[in-house]
């Protein structure tokens, strides 16, 4: 068994093992759970050259490939990685879509800044039902194009309403339409989230610069926090995504528009790939109207201090004390 | 008769004792945050976040030009317009020479369509253009105004949208929230000459969430 794919399934668990918590699986005394987890990488992937096949001279691509994968599979928390596991894992992923769908991707993991927590607030005034925010949202954080999963909705409300349910959130026809306003929701990023503390693995959590993302590979698709949600803000994958590849965001982040697999829970993160570097999100950048206002709350210059200081505001459900960070004002 | 209130008071006090610090352990008040505490917590903030902290900002690729006004105590700049008035400069064709008929079409702004303010008290073109220097707009006290900052002269009867889009509640800044504040100019989103915005289909459609 002089099989080049079974010596690679060997050196597995020790590139595994190689990261920096290495010390505590040196040691004589390796605790249980070491050992299963060097036990379980092993069979799987004795299993997996099974079922391979061990074919001398098996093309090279496919099992680096294969190798990629297990090691992507027994990754940590996104929350529990050092930066040198979090550019691992980045490396792998962008080989992965070098190798798998040809792509050419560059995946982030800018942590959040100092001094800044996002806000967001959306002028129901000025708000003439465009929808360009959508689909720069669509493109730029790679939603699915198949199912038309969309993070933000546009309602189209009676006056006087101030609940969207009450509104009509299917309307296609020429807009503004007159005596009607309009009122967008998306992921309200609550300071208090109820989502994720319905999640029982822990793959969804506020960040500290107040955005709340989900670890696409930690997520088990239970759907709880998208129960537990009270704004509809969440979105479920039902299949495998499908993006044209030449309108694919190369652009991406770790925690925000990467590819999100099969029976994950996704949601919009205020374009984490874009904010942390400055920039505003997409839907922000594309609105035509100006009804999109977003910046650092904790600055008192900025703008969206000199709305919650001037403007009349209110928050959707705000007597749940879910805190959303996100505001509603009119002119 | 007295030993026995003694008791019944002694009695009280213990049970008093008792009730206090059982209020004390369970604290009936949620742990979590209150309805007010976010806002409270940010408005604790009065520091100014230093914009230049934030390295991956990019300079505006589009021409800018400093505002005249200040935003909140602070300089800012504005998207500059005449670069994107198609046939600015005026005065290279309102000069005192001669213009033929045949060219007049062209010449005399006719695909100009004029459709601000309100039936009854429309704007002319004299309202905003200066009469004799045709490079500038003028205002109602007739000062000149530059096509770069015509803020200056829409904010004269726009004044709430002028105080807002200063403070930065109505309009918005260009690419960044961090950096230097770059704004859009009124001419960038409003057509000056009818500067409603048109009825239209939107961009896309919303399925029924799942």
């Amino acid at each position: 068994m002089s099989c080049k794919k079974i010596d690679q399934a060997k050196n597995i668990p020790e590139n595994v093992r190689s990261g920096p918590d290495a010390s505590s699986t040196n040691g004589e005394t390796s605790s249980r759970r070491t050992f299963l987890k060097g036990m379980s990488i092993g069979a799987a992937a004795a299993s997996a050259a099974l079922v391979t096949g061990c074919v001398p001279g098996a093309d090279a691509a496919a099992s680096g490939e294969l190798k990629l994968r297990w090691q992507e599979f027994f990754k940590k928390n996104y929350r529990l990685m050092t930066q040198e596991e979090k550019d691992q894992t980045v490396d792998r992923l962008e080989r992965l879509a070098a190798l798998k769908h040809n792509q050419e991707l560059q995946i982030g993991t800018e942590p959040p800044l100092e001094n800044v927590l996002y806000g967001y607030a959306f002028n129901i005034t000025r708000c003439e039902g465009f929808m360009e925010c959508v689909t720069a949202c669509v493109t730029e954080n790679n939603l699915d194009r198949r199912t038309n999963t969309q993070y933000i909705r546009i309602f189209e409300m009676e006056p006087g309403q101030l609940d969207p349910s009450s509104g009509d959130g299917q309307y296609y026809h020429e807009v503004p339409v007159d005596n009607k306003f309009y009122m967008g929701t998306q992921c309200f990023h609550c300071e208090n989230a109820p989502c994720t503390k319905a999640c029982p693995t822990r793959a969804t959590w506020k960040e500290p610069d107040g955005i709340v993302v989900v670890d696409y590979d930690w997520c088990i698709g239970c759907r709880y926090c998208q129960a537990a949600c009270p704004y509809y803000g969440r979105r479920f994958n039902w299949g495998d995504s499908e993006v044209p590849k030449d309108e694919i965001t190369q652009k991406q982040h770790y925690l925000g528009n990467r590819k999100r697999p099969m029976g994950k829970m996704e949601k919009c993160t205020f374009c984490i790939q874009r904010t942390r570097k400055g920039k505003l999100p997409a839907c922000v950048d594309a609105c035509p109207t100006g009804s999109r206002v977003f910046g650092n709350l904790l600055d008192p210059d900025s703008e969206i201090r000199y709305v919650l200081k001037h403007k009349k505001v209110f928050r959707m459900k705000e007597e749940l004390g879910t805190e959303p960070k996100f505001w509603y004002f009119i002119d | 008769m007295k030993k026995s209130i003694y008791h019944i008071t002694r009695g009280m006090l213990c049970g008093l004792i008792l009730l206090l610090v059982s209020i004390l352990l369970l604290d009936p008040r949620p742990g979590t945050a209150s309805e007010t505490s976010l806002l409270e917590t940010i408005k604790k903030v009065d520091e100014p976040f230093d914009d230049r902290s934030v390295t991956q900002v990019r300079p505006i690729v589009q021409p800018t030009v400093l505002a005249k006004e200040e935003y909140q105590g602070g300089s800012f700049r504005v998207l500059a317009r005449k670069q994107d008035i198609e046939r600015y400069k005026c005065s290279s064709c309102h000069t005192a020479k001669e213009v033929r008929g045949k060219s007049a079409f062209e010449l005399t702004h006719g695909n100009v369509v004029l459709n601000h303010g309100q039936e009854g008290s429309a704007l002319s073109c004299i309202d905003c253009h200066h009469p004799e220097e045709l490079d500038f707009l003028e205002d109602k006290k007739g000062r000149k105004i530059d096509f770069d900052h015509s803020y200056q002269l829409c904010g004269q009867c726009h004044f709430r949208q002028k105080r807002d889009w200063l403070g930065g509640a109505h309009g918005k800044r260009v690419s960044y929230w961090a950096g230097d504040r770059v704004v859009f100019n009124c001419t960038t989103c409003h057509d000056p000459h009818a500067p409603k915005f048109a009825k239209r289909f939107p961009a896309t459609y919303s399925a029924p969430l799942n």
